[in-house]
This record gives structure tokens, C-alpha cells and sequence, in this order.
């Protein structure tokens, strides 16, 4: 079931800029004004992930696709492209509705995810958690 | 009325479950309507007249005492000569069609004085609903309500969305079943789904208890106030001192008796009644403080250790029970593993850090503490969402359609007339799935 909201096209393309180009570090999404649309946000080159974390607001809800880069013991560095749904239990029924209803029809468009986030605290999005659930996949 | 992109559809969410029908604007945060499912009827009519119209004759249904069909806030509760009652719900799901859809009708054009054929409908349904019965449940809207649009969404899905959640272990707690429904990506995970009649079980416990005499006390009666003339008061413990409208019992049915009975034991254990957050544990019991309750009769007593064990039934069954009853509902903890185990191994920690509670049974005092208590036990990352707010809890399905139903962009899912016209009731799997 979904709520037939869409992704603008311009998401796709500063995602292939991120996944080909590697011109960005993090993409944040979000649902425009009307909620009829899902627009990109920010784009940020920052690679310090605290940055990142203060562009997830604390009462409303985003998406994000984060570049992250770790060393895995042993076998060198890796790069894993992370999806991160946003969606605070502080924040209102009818953002997190829309927001779950319509993550599937932007998360099906962006190809070349490895790992998938759902997050309602900032404890579940920490870089440690993260690093977690890329290093467990790998 | 097409207004695409926008947020006003004036759209309807109808959500049926066992205790109550709830109706109302999408977009609203409560229902406009909320009646109870159980409906009012006599078997024969009061007065002689042979010509009366049929039980589920809309025209007639709900208008009053004329009418063989009372439902809503003056239906089944008010005390009448010869009244039966019935619920049109087996199981979560609907049986009996024609009092159903005249339970939404009165709900609709009596109550929200709406006409159904202005505005698009949304009902819900529980994820065990067959094919063949929301397809049944287009058929009533299209060709008896006149519905430019339809759609049907399930709860389990509405109640992790409203939950901010695309994947989600829904753990719903009605009055008659228990489910818990694994949910990924905004689908049901249909090999993951289970439920079981635990409420009942419950609820026959509680009833067992207050029925049946004990070293403490005698066997409670549980007149309904309507049947009682007038009462004293009494000390505590002590016998009751009423009489009763003899007048009235001789013409009471069987079936109305049941169901208030049925609702007094249900009273009982929302003010009473609870679950020890951390398992069953006798001096932990005696040591809660003991909670006075009083019946209609007059008669009232303080309860204490017997009011936690109505609530461990949820959670865990003596194996004298187990052994006598080998249909036995399963408990919480039982149907949270089976479901799991259906899953695949990696969703599994999605699933559990992310289990929503829902349902009016789940306001049982303790409920959520315990279950978060029994999950840690086998999974090292529980979090439960409960939302503290009883109207988001109890019509957590409702509100998740009301939102769905009111965004603009949802327009374009939604089942036309003119698409049910030409498609038939093909068309309702393959939309709403």
C-alpha cells in the first residue's frame, strides 16, 4: 500500500551524482509543502557524520541517503551506501503516515543501496549503530 | 470535487471492529461516530403487524422503537420487552452483511448526517480478511451506498504507518482476537501473520472469577442496572440488598442477558484488572494494593491478587489449563515466537525493534510494560511503540485510513465508480493490496 506520493526526478539525479560522481557525501529528502512530491532537501560534501545527524530534525520526518565510509578489520576500507528512514516518535501522526506510506516509492527508485535504516531516535541513527549494521552486511 | 494534490477529498473512514463501529471525516484525529457492532432486533414484531419490512431494510433501520433494528447509543443498551441481541462480527470478520451495512449506514446518514454517495469510503479490514468478503464489502458500497470511490486498506498496515513505520510487528489486541501481523516495506507478510481468540479466553477468566464463589467472597451476580428496581448500600463483602424489576425479567431474552453481563465483566476489568509487569510472581500479587469495585447490585468488595490473574492469561497458561483444553488460544508470547519463526532470520531484529501495540485490549494497565519485559527476555533490541494516548491506541487503525484517506495524492489509488463499472470486483485485489 502506499500513499501515491512520488519522487521529483531531481532526486534521481543527485543521487546518481552521489552513488557515480561520489559529489556529495549525503543527501537529505523530504515531502514538499503540499506533500504531493518528494524533493531533496540538502546536499552536503561534509564528512563529519555529527553534521549529518543535526540535518535529521527532532519532530519532523526525512529520508537520507549517507555515503559511509568505514574500515572493515582486516580487509581495508569500504564505502556502503546507507538509506536512512527519519521518522521521530515526536512527530505528528500525519508526518509519519505520509512518510512511511510514500518511503517505499523513493527507496524502490534509488538503486545500489546496501543497507536500509529505520530510525524514531537519534540512538538508532548514531555512527556507531551504523557502522554496525554495514560491517554485519559486509 | 476532484481536487488532486490538494488535502480535502471529504473523504470517509469506516473502521469495523468487535466492540464498536467507528466512522468519521479523514483528516479528523477522532471519529465522529463511534457505536457499539452489537445490534438490537426482535425476533418477531412487538405489535401484530405481519407486513413489517426486513431486518436490514435501510430505510427502516435505526429510526427507533417503529424499526426491528436498534443500534447505536440508544440501541442495544436500552432495556426493551423481547429484545435479542447479535453482532454481525465472527472472529474480526464481518458474517452477516446486512446488519453490518446497516450498522455503517445508521453510523453515516444518522449520526454524521452524510449521504454516502458524495463521498469517497475507506474501510479497513483485519489482515485475515478473505477475498471474497472485501469484495463483498466493495459490492455493499458501490451498488447500495452509491460511493464514488472505495478503497480498502488493512489495519495491521494503517496502524505502522500512523505509527511512522513501513516495517513493523503489529501487535493488535481487540476485544475477540489477538493478531500479530508482521509488516515490511507497507505489506503484510502474509506467512508471518497469526491470531488467536485470546481476548475471549480472557475475558471468560475474569467472568469464572467474579461468577463463582470463593473462601473470600460468594459468586457475584451481575445484574445489569436495567434490570435493578432499587439497592442499599451495603458494607463491603457484605450480601447485596436489592430487588429486582420482576416486571422486566420475565421479558428479557437470553442474548441481551449474556451481553450485559458481558459488559459488566468487561467494566470490572478496565477499572480493575491488570498484568504484573515482570511475570507471575505470588508475593509481587499481595503486595498491590487491593482495588474496590462495586456491581449494580449494590454489592462491592475489595479485589487483590485475583485482578493480576486475569491479565496473566494474555501472557502465560498453567499447563492444568494447557492439558484440559487443547484448543486453547495461544497466548501473546507464543504468538509473537510463531509469527517470528515464519520470518525470515534477518528481519527478525527489524521486526522486533520495531513493534507497534494497538488495539483497545492492549490498554490493559501493564500490558506494554510486561510485553517489552517478555520481549527482552529472547531479543537483545526491543522497542516498542505504544502510544499513551488512548483514543490513538484504541482507533489506531481508524486514524491511520483517516490520514491515508486525506491526502490529495492518494486520490489516484483510490477505486472509482466508473472503474467498478467496467472491471467488477476483480479490480479490488488488485488495487488494494
Amino acid at each position: 500500500m502506499s500513499s501515491g506520493v512520488a519522487p521529483n526526478p531531481v532526486c534521481l539525479e543527485t543521487f546518481q551524482e552521489l552513488k557515480i560522481g561520489k559529489k556529495h557525501k549525503y543527501i537529505v529528502f523530504g515531502l514538499n509543502p503540499t506533500n504531493t512530491e518528494i524533493i531533496v532537501l540538502k546536499t552536503s560534501q561534509s564528512t563529519n557524520y555529527e553534521e549529518f545527524i543535526a540535518d535529521l530534525p527532532e519532530f519532523e520526518c526525512r529520508w537520507a541517503i549517507y555515503d559511509f565510509e568505514f574500515e572493515k578489520e582486516g580487509a581495508g576500507k569500504r564505502n556502503k551506501i546507507v538509506f536512512v528512514s527519519w521518522s521521530p516518535d515526536d512527530a505528528k501522526i500525519k508526518a509519519k503516515m505520509v512518510a512511511a506510506s510514500s518511503k517505499d516509492a523513493l527507496r524502490r527508485a534509488l538503486v545500489g543501496i546496501a543497507v536500509e535504516i529505520q530510525g524514531t531516535d537519534y540512538s538508532e541513527v548514531a555512527y556507531e549503530a551504523v557502522l554496525d549494521r554495514c560491517n554485519k552486511g559486509a | 470535487m476532484v481536487n488532486y494534490g490538494g488535502d480535502e477529498v471529504s473523504a470517509l473512514v469506516i473502521d469495523i471492529g468487535s466492540s464498536s463501529v467507528r466512522a468519521g471525516y479523514a483528516g479528523d484525529d477522532t471519529p465522529k461516530a463511534v457505536i457499539p457492532t452489537t445490534y438490537g432486533y426482535h425476533r418477531a414484531p412487538p405489535d401484530a403487524d405481519s407486513a413489517m419490512p426486513d431486518v436490514a431494510d435501510p430505510t427502516q433501520a435505526g429510526t427507533g422503537r417503529s424499526s426491528k433494528m436498534y443500534m447505536g447509543q440508544f440501541g442495544p443498551t436500552v432495556w426493551r420487552e423481547g429484545m435479542e441481541v447479535s453482532n454481525p462480527l465472527v472472529d474480526g470478520l464481518v458474517h452477516d452483511f446486512e446488519p453490518a451495512s446497516a450498522l455503517m449506514r445508521h453510523a453515516v446518514e444518522d449520526i454524521m448526517r452524510c449521504n454516502p454517495s458524495d463521498h469517497p469510503i475507506l474501510v479497513t479490514e483485519p489482515a485475515w480478511n478473505t477475498p471474497a468478503n472485501r469484495e463483498r464489502m466493495a459490492e455493499i458500497m458501490f451498488e447500495e451506498f452509491q460511493v464514488p470511490a472505495f478503497y480498502i486498506a488493512n489495519t495491521g498496515v494503517l496502524n505502522a504507518f500512523a505509527a511512522g513505520k513501513g516495517s513493523a510487528l503489529v501487535i493488535d489486541v481487540g476485544q475477540t482476537m489477538a493478531s500479530v501481523t508482521p509488516i515490511v516495506d507497507g505489506f503484510v507478510l502474509r506467512k508471518g501473520l497469526v491470531y488467536s481468540p485470546l481476548p475471549k479466553l480472557v475475558h471468560a477468566h475474569a467472568r469464572h472469577i467474579l461468577a463463582n464463589p470463593n473462601p473470600q467472597r460468594r459468586g457475584i451476580e451481575l445484574y445489569p442496572h436495567q434490570l435493578i428496581a432499587n439497592k442499599q448500600a451495603v458494607e463491603v463483602g457484605a450480601p447485596p440488598r436489592f430487588t429486582l424489576r420482576e416486571d422486566r425479567l420475565k421479558a428479557t431474552t437470553d442474548s441481551w442477558r449474556n451481553w450485559y453481563e458481558a459488559r459488566e465483566v468487561e467494566e470490572w476489568i478496565q477499572s480493575v484488572a491488570g498484568v504484573l509487569e515482570q511475570g507471575w510472581n505470588d508475593q509481587v500479587a499481595a503486595s498491590r494494593p487491593p482495588r474496590q469495585y462495586e456491581f449494580p447490585t449494590g454489592y462491592n468488595s475489595w479485589f487483590a491478587q485475583e485482578r493480576y490473574s486475569v491479565g496473566e492469561q494474555f501472557f502465560w497458561h498453567s499447563p492444568q489449563l494447557m492439558a484440559s483444553n487443547p484448543n486453547l488460544p495461544k497466548t501473546i508470547p507464543a504468538l509473537i515466537t510463531e509469527s517470528l519463526r515464519a520470518c525470515d532470520p534477518e528481519l527478525r531484529q527489524v521486526l522486533v525493534g520495531n513493534v507497534v501495540l494497538t488495539g483497545g485490549g492492549s490498554l490493559f494497565a501493564g500490558f506494554g510494560d510486561r510485553l517489552s519485559s517478555e520481549l527482552a527476555r529472547s531479543f537483545p533490541h526491543v522497542k516498542i511503540h505504544s502510544p499513551g494516548n488512548p483514543v490513538e491506541r484504541r482507533y489506531g487503525g481508524w486514524l491511520g485510513g483517516s490520514v491515508l484517506a486525506s491526502l490529495g495524492t492518494f486520490h489516484q489509488l483510490w477505486i472509482s465508480k466508473e472503474e467498478w463499472a467496467e472491471h467488477g470486483k476483480v479490480i479490488v485485489g488488485q488495487r488494494c493490496k
